[in-house]
């Protein structure tokens, strides 16, 4: 059986459209216009045991509002879903005590506090034994590096040992399922890097289901294999990390070292050119024509060198939300646009 | 207690407003002997009565108001999130977080009061008063019903965020709804006062609130017998009752929580 079972799970919510100005409010005391929006629209999932996945989706694609209904936070609009056997808004005690759900956005330590203080409220409400407590408490600590700042309030923490603080709040009662939700938003490199580690340490020890939101590629590269990008609320894509740049990009890379670098000029009629720094030129060629071109180029021009790429991931992920969100947009066209620059 | 000057203020503050509340009613009693004639209510026996408010009042500032006015912010921010994902009794989480305790200071001050008052009706002619140790457990007992009350309307009132969105009148029609508390009952013996004491009896029994526990105590002269032990039996009915709507509301509340943001 899956840990994790989501069927056509749907969440809508009606939000007050409020115009500008005074008279607007006050018309908006008799009359109100509301617009549905539909966060989550039947989306269909499982996970197993052990997984770590990777929610990826541009702002507002429904991710968030995903790991709200799974841990129960707030009631679907329609659909099914069960996480451990449980229905996760009926709010059973014994479902709670068992996942643990982590914003990166938003704190639940007490702020004028030391964490040790919050640790130990947790300690009670989680029932969790003072031995068990103490020891899951050092190891967290340890892995985190932050056990000396247990007993400093946590509003003078700086964001990253706060993070790493909340991590610890989550994990003190060893959860089943993890729901992570941008948990390194906002940090720097650095720390982004230790949570990282962490958390790989962490779920590869105890085997926890995981959940993960981020914008970060570097953390989903880092830590999960299977990804499910979320846009407009639905699912549009659950595999391998690899897979992406299968699925949704629709060109490669190729850099070619010229013998001849005042010949670069040429290379045009080829493909898309990126850059020109003579005598190396970056083209982008479609995935189907690549073989063809490429001979074509190797019998034309005489080269020191060529690679072929797949294009960075960032910018397949990017290209593919402006698709999404620019679809049945009046202006579909790009503000920006920008050559691809790896 | 973790600022301390803050701390300091906030007593300050509530022992000033307890002193010029005591003030007030010495003044309205330099022109009159009782609240109404014949109502038994003279100047000793409405200090029990406003001693009985301070306390009441000073247990639900102490630990309810802190906690409803987080629990209307915790909607608003989204933060209810936390309260939510914790395996124990979300109302009782949210109910007794916090405790302020700079507020007890005005219970220190009613006691005072009351003990004073006391002292003075045990010398009151003809009757005077003559306390029970039985007496005593019942006012001790219907203190603590009648917070139960009050709790149960503040705790609905603070709920209603969740669908109002934002709820910043709570306050105000805190005021408004336990205003009607700190009289008398015979207050509203004549014409349209009536409306208002079915209203506050039945409906949202804040009456009841300081007029049993304070009538129980004082024993004021002509209202006796007749209607004091069904009115305290009343006071047990409603207590229940509120307690079991506003985990009603309470309930219906959380069902229809958004989150916020994040």
């Amino acid at each position: 059986m899956s840990v994790i079972e989501i069927e056509a799970l749907e969440k809508s919510y009606r939000v007050y459209q409020k115009k500008e100005g005074l008279w607007a409010s006050v018309r908006g005391l008799f009359h109100r216009e509301y617009r549905d929006v539909r966060a989550v629209r039947g989306i269909d999932l499982q996970v197993e045991a052990g997984e770590f996945v990777a929610f990826l989706g541009p702002n507002g694609a429904g991710k968030t509002t995903t790991l709200k209904l799974l841990s129960g936070v707030i009631n679907p609009t329609s659909g099914k879903a069960r996480v451990l056997g449980f229905v996760p808004w009926n709010r059973d005690n014994d479902y709670r005590r068992r996942f643990a759900l982590v914003m990166g956005q938003k704190n639940q330590l007490w702020w004028d506090l030391p964490a040790q203080e919050s640790f130990r409220l947790h300690q009670q409400i989680y029932r969790i034994e003072t031995k068990q407590f103490q020891d899951t408490l050092d190891e967290l600590t340890d892995l985190l590096a932050v056990r000396d700042l247990l007993g400093q309030p946590v509003r003078e923490l700086s964001l990253g040992e706060r993070m790493k603080m909340e991590l610890c709040a989550a994990l003190l009662h060893s959860p089943e399922v993890l729901f992570l939700d941008e948990p390194t938003i906002g940090l720097d490199v650095v720390a982004q890097h230790n949570i990282q580690r962490f958390l790989r340490y962490y779920q590869e020890e105890r085997k926890t289901t995981i959940l993960l939101t981020s914008h970060y590629m570097k953390d989903i590269a880092a830590l999960c294999k299977r990804v499910v990008i979320m846009a407009d609320g639905e699912i549009k894509y659950d595999d391998s990390l690899a897979g992406i740049v299968d699925r949704f990009s629709s060109h490669k890379i190729v850099t070619v070292l010229l013998n001849d670098g005042t010949q670069a000029e040429k290379l045009r009629d080829y493909g898309e050119v990126l850059s020109v720094e003579a005598p190396r030129v970056r083209l982008r060629i479609e995935r189907e024509r690549i073989s063809a071109t490429l001979s074509l180029i190797l019998d034309r021009f005489l080269l020191d060198d060529v690679a072929v790429e797949d294009p960075p991931l960032e910018d397949v992920i990017a290209d593919f939300f402006t698709q999404v969100s620019n679809k049945g947009s009046d202006d579909a066209s790009d503000p920006f646009p920008t050559e691809v620059q790896a | 207690m973790t600022f301390r000057v803050n701390f300091l203020i906030q007593c300050i503050s509530s022992v000033s407003w307890s002193a010029m509340n005591y003030g007030f009613f010495e003044i309205v009693f330099s022109y009159t002997g009782s609240i109404g004639a014949d109502s038994g209510w003279g100047k000793y026996e409405y200090f029990v009565f406003l001693a009985t408010t301070w306390l009441i009042n000073s247990l639900i500032q102490t630990f309810c108001m802190p906690n409803a006015q987080e629990f209307s912010e915790l909607i608003r921010t989204g933060n209810l999130d936390f309260a939510l994902l914790k395996p124990i009794d979300t109302q009782f989480l949210i109910s007794f977080q916090k405790v302020e305790w700079s507020s007890l200071t005005n219970g220190f001050m009613g006691l005072g009061v009351l003990i004073y008052s006391l002292s003075q009706l045990a010398s009151r002619s003809p009757t005077p008063l003559v306390l029970s140790p039985l007496t005593i457990v019942l006012y001790i007992f219907y203190l603590g019903c009648g917070a139960a009350i009050l709790y149960s309307v503040m705790i609905s009132l603070a709920a209603t965020s969740i669908w109002l969105g934002r709820n910043q009148s709570l306050y105000n029609f805190w005021f408004y709804i336990t205003n009607f508390s700190r009289y008398p009952m015979e207050i509203y013996a004549r014409s349209w006062g009536l409306p208002l004491f079915v209203l506050f009896t039945f409906v949202i029994p804040v009456l009841v609130v300081v007029n049993v526990p304070a009538r129980l105590l004082a024993d004021p002269l002509q209202s006796q017998d007749t209607w004091k032990w069904p009115l305290a039996g009343f006071a047990l009915f409603a207590t229940g009752m509120s307690l079991f709507v506003s985990r009603l509301i309470f309930k219906a509340a959380l069902r229809s929580y958004r989150s916020a943001s994040s």
